[in-house]
């Protein structure tokens, strides 16, 4: 460490911005390397509220950092504080998304063998996935951070469509890649009934808790492929063609009664 | 004059998530930091955020610094970048060297009258513009980018006045030498 130092002369210049470029320039490349002299700098009344700005400083770094996700919501527009309702569902807590996704995969695992059976799988299985995805994002009974959020005056339904949203565009380009690997067009046709449960849950969590209306399609519906699997034919026959039209029908129709219903939707909190 | 631990400790134990190291650091530091913003920025309140956003950054990120250097120098380094990054988000003109504004002439005019001398006399008769720039360039490490932010001035006008700030000064310590 150098034995120079800045004269108090010229300390007290280049705190007062009195001295010239050259001198200034001279004070800073020696401040950068001398600490003494630092601290003498310091010691002066400087320019800002220190330790205003530290209290600011600390409190920023002391709130957690947003998720991945969360910072993702924000690049694409929503404010800050509906990206952090949006993210704080839990099934954005990784574990709900990986378990779906593995379900998933033994199902097109099992189809893409090529087994007629494995097919009536991912079949019975595929549409379901979404919708209980959906369930849990805003179930109260899975995630407790609804109730302060729901009785804050805050839009349930805009929430809720926001979270839906936010779920099936994460949920679904894993469920369309699993669906790549079954054979036919099994693969995309399932999609439609996936968007008609959705609706369907949506709809009567107008009614019931939603975790509930998504547990009862995704035993209805599994029966019902259970039903028709034993009768002769194609597995694909009942998801195509007329059907489709069908689950485009129950999509819309359920979608309808929701935004009906939407004030109903105030009700989540007694559910428990 | 060794007063507790080295800033490389501190900077360590701030990876650790150590808040009293984290603390010891900012009153260390922050306080020079923000005289020498304050030479480059009168608006206060945006040294103050700068200042708030180079801490946070170190805390988020304390192993940006590789160990060579000074962590004074390194810290600077992030200040001045927060700062003009700052001034780009305000879309505020907030830099210094107002009184350049005042005369537009004046850059041309200053050139002429260089007297010959020594560098720091070179340097104090340029002109406020050029001394902005040789400051942010030359001495704060700028981009020709970064300093066009922290000015307000085009791109070109930067590389424009360092050239001819470089010239002219060339050209008085020649003189001055012969």
């Amino acid at each position: 460490m150098t034995s120079w130092h800045l004269d108090d002369d010229t300390l007290r210049r280049y705190v007062e911005q009195t001295d010239s470029l050259a001198e200034g320039a001279s004070a800073e490349q020696h401040l950068l390397s001398c600490e003494p002299c630092r601290a003498r700098v310091n010691a002066t009344a400087g320019v800002i509220d220190l330790a205003a700005v530290w209290d600011r400083t600390r409190d920023a770094v002391e709130v957690p950092r947003p998720s991945v996700f969360e910072r993702l919501l924000r690049v694409a527009g929503l404010p800050a504080h509906e990206a952090r309702l949006v993210a704080v569902a839990s099934a954005f807590r990784g574990v709900w998304l990986t378990g779906a996704a593995a379900v998933l995969a033994f199902a097109a695992l099992a189809a893409a063998m090529g087994h007629a059976r494995g097919l009536w799988l991912f079949l019975a299985v595929a549409p379901v996935v979404p919708c209980l995805v959906v369930a849990a994002s805003y179930d109260p009974w899975m995630d407790p951070a609804l109730e302060p959020e729901l009785v804050t005056p805050y839009p349930a339904l805009r929430l809720i469509l926001l979270r839906t949203i936010a779920v099936l565009a994460l949920a679904l380009p894993a469920v369309l890649l699993f669906g790549l690997v079954v054979p036919g067009e099994t693969a995309f046709a399932w999609l439609l009934p996936a968007v008609g449960f959705v609706a369907v849950v949506l709809a009567a969590s107008t009614w019931v808790s939603p975790l509930r209306a998504a547990i009862a399609v995704s035993c209805a519906w599994p029966a019902l492929v259970s039903l028709l699997a034993t009768r002769p034919g194609s597995p694909d026959a009942i998801i195509q063609g007329r059907a489709q039209a069908g689950f485009l029908v129950l999509a819309a129709g359920s979608f309808g009664i929701f935004l009906l219903r939407g004030r109903q939707l105030r009700r989540l909190r007694p559910w428990r | 004059m060794d007063s507790g631990p080295g800033d490389e400790m501190l900077l360590a134990a701030v990876a650790e998530r150590d808040m009293g190291a984290f603390r010891t650091l900012y009153e260390r530091h922050a306080g020079w930091l923000a005289i020498r913003l304050g030479r480059r920025c009168n608006d206060r309140d945006l040294v103050a955020d700068a200042i708030q956003d180079t801490f946070v950054a170190v805390w988020q990120k304390p192993q940006g610094f590789r160990g060579d250097g000074d962590i004074a120098a390194w810290l600077w380094g992030i200040a001045i970048r927060r700062l003009v990054s700052r001034l780009r988000t305000r879309g505020s003109l907030a830099a210094v060297f107002e009184d350049a504004k005042a005369a537009p002439a004046a850059e041309d005019q200053v050139l002429l009258s260089v007297e010959y001398g020594d560098i720091g006399q070179a340097l104090a008769r340029l002109s406020p513009e050029m001394r902005a720039v040789i400051q942010a360039v030359v001495l704060d490490g700028l981009s020709a980018r970064e300093a066009a932010q922290l000015l307000h001035v085009p791109v070109s006008s930067v590389k424009t006045r360092l050239y001819r700030a470089k010239a002219h000064l060339r050209a008085a310590l020649a003189e001055g030498s012969s």
